[in-house]
């Protein structure tokens, strides 16, 4: 046996086990879902009327269309506010910007039961905002509970720290010098934020949204404990036709469904990450 | 002392630029850490009603509520039992995958990247459901094996790019040294490419560690209320107990968070967390 195949042996070997497990508790579950999708509740042949169902309902229609909605200003709301984040933590350097980059890390951490349960504490009718107007005699109600004004609020907790991350780690490794020397030559901040940092960072904000994207599609605690009870979250959804429908084709349809809206992202993220392999090579 | 809480004063006081750098820092602590701290303070209320601010009575009341019921300190010893297991097999399973997707060229390597990007867009509750079907043919239901299965779902993606990412920054050269003088590639592994991609492989652990803690639908699901974890029933307290209740349980669920951050402090940076999610 020459060298290079002992290399390569040696490589599936150290694989495989992973490999093998993600098959067998993800790849073959979602395989099954796929095909109950398909399946017919009653005589078990083959229909379509699972997802038809999602597509001419006019409720499953309005909560598609909700779903979208939060996600996508979520995703644009985070992206900018992170961005901003981003710039200020790379190039201010001060104790206060040194501090939030540290700061903005824990977030991450915090269990997302939490972080729900401590915004509801202040965002609600009785919470901590309206308590303080009640002090100067108002009665401030925040009206966001229950709304998608509240879990878009909440949505940016979960996603601006990520998504700064993300594009901090992205901005660290565009090199001062050559910042400096474009604006040796003259150029303004605002060219050098044009033709420099924001080509250089596109990547990392390509990677960013597609997990927030992707993250809030299917996102499940922030809508069960701060959304309404119509239109619902997709994440609700399914979980209701799951567990209390008991529709399990329904359920395995509208996975499939929601698989397919992340695939559009997930999509553009592998795009991004094939395209930039070959001048990385 | 009070006269900078006149914002002309503060304003002339600090400067432009620290000016609007104090109001930075001011909304990113009162958005991101403000309703931690309220959440800490209402744990320790023994009575907090509308519409008083700050509580009307002090007290450990709702910590003994807590630590009185059975179930909730069984709860605790469940999860940190599940999450320890789950970190340690998520372990012994991908880190040995990291390394050779960091290392060795071999077809099939970019699909095998990928399967993992799977767990993240389908999405999870499709998972659960289906492989519950698979779950009750071989009894795992309501089993402690079936749980860590359904946790290191969420986690497989981390612990492989994390690490992968961490151990092609390793150079080439300082494993082919030690090898030079005589380290088999074993020791090597240990004594060379492993600390060096520590940062990376701590990351990955604690955020495994950390999302086993706070799995709660999966575990729902397909524990049956047999295998009841922290927020299993965290769910359970913000539906049934006053919100102080809630407040305690929920510090209880961050301390060991807050313990792994800060022992981990030093290899937690945007970079190594950052290095989780690219593909390469």
């Amino acid at each position: 046996m020459n060298k290079e195949t002992k290399r390569k042996l040696i490589a599936y070997l150290l694989v495989l086990p992973a490999f093998l497990t993600v098959m067998a508790v993800v790849a073959i579950p979602i395989f099954t879902a796929l095909k109950t999708s398909f399946t017919d509740p009653d005589t078990g042949g083959f229909t379509l009327s699972n997802y038809g169902y999602f597509f001419t309902t006019p409720n499953e229609l309005k909560n598609l269309g909700f779903t979208l909605y939060v996600v996508v200003v979520t995703v644009v709301l985070a992206i900018i506010i992170a961005y901003l984040l981003a710039l200020y933590l790379r190039f201010i350097k001060s104790p206060i910007s040194r501090a939030i980059g540290s700061l903005y890390l824990l977030p991450r951490f915090i269990p997302s039961l939490v972080a729900v349960y401590a915004m509801i504490t202040i965002i609600r009718d009785s919470g901590l905002l309206n308590r303080i107007s009640q002090l100067f005699g108002g009665d401030f109600k925040p009206g966001l509970m229950y709304q998608a004004s509240g879990m878009i609020l909440m949505n940016m907790w979960f996603n601006v720290p990520f998504a700064a991350l993300m594009i901090t780690a992205g901005l660290g490794a565009i090199p001062d010098s050559m910042i400096e020397s474009a604006r040796d030559v003259g150029a303004s901040k605002l060219q050098v934020f044009r033709s420099i940092i924001l080509p250089l960072s596109f990547k990392d904000v390509v990677i960013a949204s597609t997990f927030v994207f992707m993250s809030n599609v299917g996102s499940f605690t922030t809508p069960y404990l701060m959304g309404g009870n119509f239109p619902k979250m997709l994440g609700i959804s399914l979980f209701d036709q799951f567990n209390k429908y008991l529709r399990y084709e329904r359920a395995a349809a509208l996975s499939v469904i929601m698989f397919l809206i992340c695939s559009v992202s997930a999509g553009v993220y592998i795009y991004t990450n094939l395209k930039e392999k070959e001048w990385e090579k | 002392m009070f006269k900078y809480l006149n914002p002309k004063r503060f304003y002339h006081a600090a400067g432009k630029k620290h000016f609007w750098e104090f109001l930075i820092l001011a909304g990113f602590l009162l958005f991101f850490y403000g309703p931690l701290l309220n959440m800490i303070m209402m744990a320790f209320a023994n009575k907090y009603e509308v519409p008083a601010v700050l509580p009307q009575e002090w007290g450990f009341k709702w910590w003994e509520f807590v630590f009185s019921q059975q179930s909730l300190v069984s709860s605790i010893v469940q999860s940190l039992l599940v999450a320890v297991i789950t970190t340690a097999c998520s372990m012994l399973l991908c880190i040995p995958a990291a390394y050779a997707l960091a290392r060795f060229k071999f077809p099939g390597r970019k699909v095998f990247m990928l399967s993992f990007l799977l767990t993240n867009a389908f999405p999870k509750l499709g998972i659960y459901t289906s492989i519950g079907i698979l779950f009750y043919k071989y009894n795992l239901m309501g089993t402690l094996l079936g749980v860590v299965i359904i946790h290191m779902i969420n986690s497989m993606m981390f612990m492989v790019w994390l690490p992968a990412s961490a151990f092609r920054s390793v150079h080439r050269q300082q494993e082919e040294a030690a090898r030079d003088v005589g380290a088999g590639p074993l020791r090597t592994f240990f004594k060379v490419s492993l600390p060096m991609a520590m940062p990376g492989i701590a990351v990955a652990t604690l955020y495994t560690f950390l999302g086993s803690m706070e799995e709660a639908q999966g575990t729902m699901l397909v524990g049956l209320a047999r295998i009841k974890t922290m927020p299993v029933e965290m769910y359970g307290i913000i539906l049934d107990y006053p919100g102080q209740a809630g407040a305690v349980f929920a510090i209880l669920l961050v301390i060991p968070a807050a313990v792994l951050i800060f022992a981990m402090r030093k290899y937690i940076g945007p970079e190594a967390i950052a290095g989780g999610f690219k593909m390469k």
